[in-house]
């Protein structure tokens, strides 16, 4: 794959998680996850593993996506959601010192991330699709650590799995790729099984009468 | 490995008893109480036979492996056999006592399930060979007495239960950190072994006394050594079988014979004495000898000021250890069986005390000798032995004593001695004067704080019999000091095997 | 380390003997679809069925036990997975395969009287085998990918059990455990592709020749302790366990402080045993957690007010008893690691047998008195002794008190603390016996109280009472005989 392919995906991808990360309305959020899963579906074909692509294609862009509308309450045919859920326009409820305490595993990862794979030994020039992985990852970590919506702590939670797919994979490349398959794969798997298991949590909890913010959310936070 | 199965079937006699007494209904009192008795006299027969082997020479042991370098050891010397031989005793003699004080009252089953264990750790105690069975069983001491100490489970029996665990607790933490040192210095002792740590050489010296302060510090615990009594006054909520138990043989006997092991059969007199620690361990014996008559002279409570007698009384055993020479360790061995004695039946009598007339408080004792005089005679008995009066048992204790103070050239002991005894004195003749020679209700002066009628005889003759018994025995042991089988006999044989290298 | 934890053998080129192993693992999940069918209503022939996968271990056993530890090459196309087996192995297989039997067996009568015919019942059936069979996966496997794919299944099925309740609380529980659960095994992930990114293999052994130390290293290491530490709730990140386990049912409960989160802690330990085994940095700051651990979670007990809590927080204290023990294993002296290494699978064990008696004899008491509070325990000694018995049996085990499985283990971790003179991990042993001590007689003495009113006490099904009497008094006995289990651990195909 020519270079400036490589940069191109790897940025649509690091935009497309950006705006599915950031938009503060779940229904199009869940938009943007499909277009973004589209993408790395992509980027796996333009980089030759056809096989992740397909399960990408078939695992995160269908399956992931299906279950993320549903968790929402949405129905086939429908434009406009039903439920609670959708209509929370997910405030982010953190003063700016707990967001900088949370912040900080986080941008622990990343600098441990950044050193380790400055250390690496087979470090051929800097992979478009390692550092659009790095970018993922950690855009994924900022979002799970701030954001309290339980779906968008899945949706970060696919994002970040996806952008150490692809470091995994930019890693691997040229050495065991058969591995590397085989670790993707089983991931891509418990990604869906986990976000799955989750979004009917989520359906399930939003529709038990007999719950309240305070379940979660301790008095002075959580829905608007 | 000749006839393991003496000390093992030993072991079970009490320790089976505990699935089945707690297998038991509440109610079957009749059976439970067959099964008792049957097993305390099994027990003392087996213990029977076995000093009867051990003055023939027969060697009973039993041992597997529980972690490679750590062995469960049971190893029966003289010194186990003696204090063997007095649990079983007065186990017999507390079960009866037992079975009068708890009638009618709940949760009889769990407090004869937890009696049971309580004799089975004790009898493990009392034939462990090495350091690690003993706390194997010093430990299982602990658990099974709080069951008996918080029986009543009112807040105040709650609270001493509490300070016991808490005393007794971190004593164990501390004998077990001691022993795990000494494990990873020498690796496993048995008792008897006592070359082993000298060998190590002056080195060691330093290390060794660490240890053996830790040591102490554990069993001290227990012994209830000043200033680690504190559990034991309060100790006192607990029904009166468990208070003599706890006194006469379990609890504060497992720590003072827990020290006379670590001075004679881990370390050896020797190299105790060597090491300095003799010394230290006199001035102990004499501060807590010393600060409990004293604080036994305060109490205004029968049972409070017993107990406080019983801190100082023990420590008469860890003097005894002290005084380097064969009598002096005679004294202190003697003493641990004399005081087991006397002192069961002591609480037996303040127990008898409390049962019957409703006596707490030494000033309602009034004219008490009148109205119960076979108990009173008893608690005569084991107060004039306490003092240290001739022919009773405690006078041997005493006279031993100031022997050894003589042969370790201490004389500054015998000093101490005479103190104590008149502090001794000091505080049951008191109470013996109240009893025989104050008129109270019994000569139509006032009346006891709550009269019941227990029986045919003064009281209940379950709650009698066990108290005249052991008086008698404490006599006996002071007249017939001499005789094969007696206890001053049993502690020169073991001093005999002490002193012989 | 590599010999002690089996992955020095070479695998054999005929995998033919493989099928005792793939009995072993797929039994538990076949009886569970089974339950799911026949929804058992006795414990009876629960147990009966449950002997199957336990003659399937036996079979294996003597195969080890005969020829020495092995190993299996399994290639699937270009990718190979590597398992092994060894006495450690079997010791672990047999400890999953025994406590799930007991879980199983609890459950019907539970079901049957406490839950009562709902939806979610069925399911507990097949999530249990998949629960025994990821672990077994676990204990069995020998590179990362098997790992992986073990521990996230045995994540998922713990999730899945968790939720069974299907009340508010036991879903917003389990859905913290889950997000938690994820987070755990991206940071695995992560850390695995770096190793393979950098040294381009997966199996563990060739992973221990070839790592060299280094930054890259390090991270790995250290994204891997992370995500497995999180899943093991090991202290600081032990936050979430007393709320999933609140909620849960009590056979699930039991199951996962039994078992699940010692699967992660096997893992982690082996992963640091293999690629760090000479960092002493590593050792202080595993024994750091560790300590923080044992003085912590024993706090937390400690003022905990729901009987549930307690149960739950002493695992957090236990944990960190088995972390001193692999921090006395990470660059120490062969003796000392020698020691510790017993004393760890010692502790692990006595830990899951105690534990899961105790969580048993714990849903008995809170049926029985209809209350969750420690208080509620008042006058219980007289209505469900036989309960109490074995939580006190169970609790003696969990302070380290003789003879039981706790105190031998930690016994050989005071040696291993006290030859290396690591005296830090010597005082927070000391202080978790203590604390121990007092959390738990706390309870005890709640149920000493007499006087005022006694509540009514609801029958328990004799078979609940048993099953947690028997776990109870195998952690108490576990002491005594801990020289069998140790010796195989050194003999067949243990020790080089």
């Amino acid at each position: 794959m020519p270079l400036f392919l490589e940069v191109l995906s790897a940025l649509a991808m690091t935009v497309l998680a950006a705006l599915t990360l950031l938009d503060r309305h779940m229904v199009r959020a869940c938009a943007w996850f499909v277009f973004f899963a589209l993408s790395v579906a992509l980027t796996w074909w333009l980089s030759g593993f056809i096989w992740l692509a397909l399960l990408e294609l078939l695992l995160g862009a269908a399956l992931t996506s299906l279950f993320l509308f549903h968790s929402l309450g949405m129905r086939r045919g429908e434009i406009t959601p039903r439920g609670r859920l959708t209509r929370w326009r997910d405030p982010v409820p953190l003063t700016w010192r707990r967001g900088l305490l949370r912040l900080m595993p986080a941008l622990l990862v990343m600098a441990m991330l950044g050193m380790a794979l400055a250390a690496h030994p087979n470090e051929s020039g800097t992979e478009p699709l390692r550092l659009g992985g790095l970018g993922l990852v950690g855009l994924g970590l900022w979002a799970f650590a701030l954001h309290r919506h339980l779906l968008r702590r899945l949706l970060a939670f696919n994002v970040i799995g996806t952008g150490i797919f692809l470091m995994l994979m930019s890693l691997v490349r040229d050495t065991t790729p058969a591995a590397g398959h085989g670790l993707v794969i089983t991931g891509l798997v418990i990604a869906l099984l986990g976000t799955a298991l989750g979004s009917l949590l989520i359906r399930r909890i939003n529709g038990l009468e007999a719950f309240s913010a305070a379940a979660f959310h301790p008095p002075g936070r959580g829905a608007e | 490995m000749s006839q393991a199965w003496l000390p093992l079937a030993t072991l079970a006699t009490s320790l089976l008893m505990v699935p089945l007494i707690f297998a038991l209904p509440e109610r079957a009192w009749r059976l439970r109480t067959v099964l008792n008795l049957t097993a305390a006299l099994l027990k003392l027969g087996l213990v029977a036979l076995m000093v009867l082997g051990g003055y023939q020479g027969a060697e009973y042991r039993f041992s597997f492996t529980v972690v490679q370098g750590v062995t469960f050891l049971f190893q029966v010397d003289a010194l186990g056999l003696m204090f063997a031989g007095l649990s079983s005793l007065l186990w017999l003699a507390t079960t009866i006592y037992a079975i009068g004080y708890l009638e009618d009252s709940p949760n009889r089953k769990r407090f004869f399930g937890f009696f049971s264990l309580c004799v089975a750790s004790t009898i493990g105690i009392a034939l462990a060979g090495n350091l690690f069975t003993f706390l194997l069983f010093y430990e299982l001491l602990t658990l099974s007495t709080y069951p008996l100490v918080v029986h009543r489970g009112h807040p105040k029996a709650l609270a001493a239960g509490t300070v016991y665990l808490r005393y007794t607790l971190t004593g164990g933490l501390l004998l077990l950190l001691g022993v795990v040192a000494l494990h990873a210095l020498v690796g496993d002792v048995a008792f008897g072994e006592r070359e082993r740590l000298a060998e190590l050489g002056p080195d060691a010296h330093l290390m060794l006394t660490v240890l053996f302060l830790i040591l102490l510090l554990g069993l001290g615990v227990k012994a209830a050594l000043v200033p680690l009594h504190g559990w034991l006054p309060r100790a006192m909520v607990a029904p009166a079988p468990v208070s003599a138990l706890l006194h006469a043989v379990a609890v504060v006997k497992a720590g003072a014979f827990g020290i006379v092991r670590l001075v004679y059969d881990v370390y050896g007199i020797g190299l105790t004495y060597q090491l300095g620690l003799l010394t230290l361990l006199a001035v102990i014996a004499t501060v807590t000898i010393l600060y409990g008559s004293m604080r036994a002279l305060a109490q205004q409570e029968l049972k409070p000021r017993l107990a406080f007698s019983t801190v100082s009384q023990v420590s008469y055993i860890v003097l005894g250890i002290s005084l380097f020479g064969p009598f002096g360790t005679i004294a202190g061995l003697v003493h641990l069986m004399h005081q087991g004695l006397m002192k069961v039946t002591l609480f037996y009598c303040a127990g008898n005390y409390a049962e019957e007339l409703g006596i707490h408080r030494i000033d309602q004792l009034n004219g008490a000798g009148r109205r119960m005089p076979l108990t009173s005679i008893a608690f005569t008995v084991g107060a004039l032995g306490m003092i240290g009066l001739p022919p009773v048992a405690g006078f041997i204790s005493k006279w031993y004593l100031g022997m050894g103070a003589v042969q370790a050239n201490m004389p500054w002991v015998i000093i101490v001695l005479v103190a104590s005894s008149l502090l001794n004195a000091a505080y049951f003749l008191p109470i013996l004067y109240r009893l025989w020679f104050r008129p109270g209700p019994a000569h139509g002066v006032g009346e006891w704080p709550e009269e019941r009628h227990l029986g045919r005889f003064e009281t209940s003759g379950w709650l009698l019999w066990p108290a005249v018994a052991t008086a008698l025995f404490s006599i006996m042991a002071g007249l017939f000091a001499g005789l094969p089988f007696s206890p001053l006999d049993l502690a020169t044989f073991v001093t005999a095997e002490e002193y012989t290298p | 380390m590599i010999e002690r934890l089996g992955l020095h053998v070479l695998p054999h080129a005929t995998s033919t003997e493989l099928h005792w192993v793939l009995l072993v693992l797929g039994l538990p999940l076949l009886m569970g679809v089974l339950g799911a069918l026949t929804r058992p209503v006795r414990s009876w022939p629960v147990i009966l069925v449950c002997l199957l996968p336990l003659v399937a271990l036996a079979l294996l056993s003597r195969q080890v036990l005969d020829e020495g530890a092995q190993a299996w090459l399994i290639a699937l196309g270009p990718l190979e997975l590597h398992w092994r087996a060894n006495a450690l192995t079997l010791l672990l297989l047999l400890l999953t395969q025994l406590l799930t039997l007991t879980s199983a067996a609890y459950a019907p009568a539970y079901l049957s009287v406490e839950i009562g015919a709902r939806v979610g019942q069925a399911w507990l059936w097949p999530l249990q085998g998949a629960l025994a069979s990821s672990l077994s996966l676990i204990w069995l496997a020998g590179d990362l990918l098997t790992l992986y794919i073990g521990l996230e299944l045995m994540g998922l099925a713990a999730v899945g059990l968790m939720l069974l309740p299907g009340r508010v609380e036991a879903l917003a529980a389990g859905m913290r455990y889950l997000l938690l659960a994820l987070v755990g095994s991206l940071a695995f992930l992560l850390g695995v592709a770096l190793l393979l990114g950098a040294w381009q293999r997966l199996d563990l052994a060739g992973l221990a020749l070839a790592a060299e130390p280094g930054p890259l290293l390090w991270v790995a290491v250290a994204l891997l302790s992370a995500g497995l530490l999180l899943k093991a709730a090991i202290f600081p990140l032990h936050a979430w366990l007393a709320p999933v386990h609140g909620a849960a049912w009590t056979p699930v409960s039991a199951l996962h402080a039994a078992l699940v989160v010692k699967g992660s802690f096997f893992i982690a330990l082996q992963l640091i045993l293999v690629l760090v085994p000479g960092a002493s940095v590593a050792g202080w700051l595993l024994g750091a957690m560790g300590s923080a651990a044992v003085v912590w979670g024993g706090l937390l007990a400690w003022r905990a007010a729901k009987l549930k809590d307690v149960v739950a927080w002493s695992t957090v204290s236990q944990l960190g008893y088995l972390m001193l023990g692999l921090a006395l294993m990470v660059g120490t002296s062969p003796s000392v690691s020698a020691a510790a290494w017993e004393g760890t699978w010692l502790q692990l064990a006595a830990h899951s047998l105690a534990k899961a008696g105790m969580f048993f004899a714990t849903g008995n008491l809170v049926f029985s008195t209809r209350q969750s509070s420690v208080r509620g325990l008042a006058g219980v000694s007289r209505g469900m002794p036989l309960s109490l018995l074995s939580f006190g049996i169970a609790s003696i085990s969990l302070i380290g008190l003789p003879p039981s499985g706790g105190f031998t283990a930690k016994w050989l971790l005071l040696q291993a603390a006290l030859e290396g003179g690591y005296w830090l991990w010597l005082t927070a042993l000391a202080m978790g016996t203590l604390l121990g001590a007092a959390y738990v007689f706390r309870i005890l003495r709640y149920s000493f109280v007499e006087g005022g009113e006694l509540g009514e006490f609801r029958r328990v099904p004799w078979s609940m009472e048993i099953l947690a009497l028997m776990l109870a008094l195998a952690s108490l006995l576990l002491g005594l005989v801990a020289e069998w289990p140790l010796s195989l651990l050194r003999v067949a195909g243990g020790a080089p």
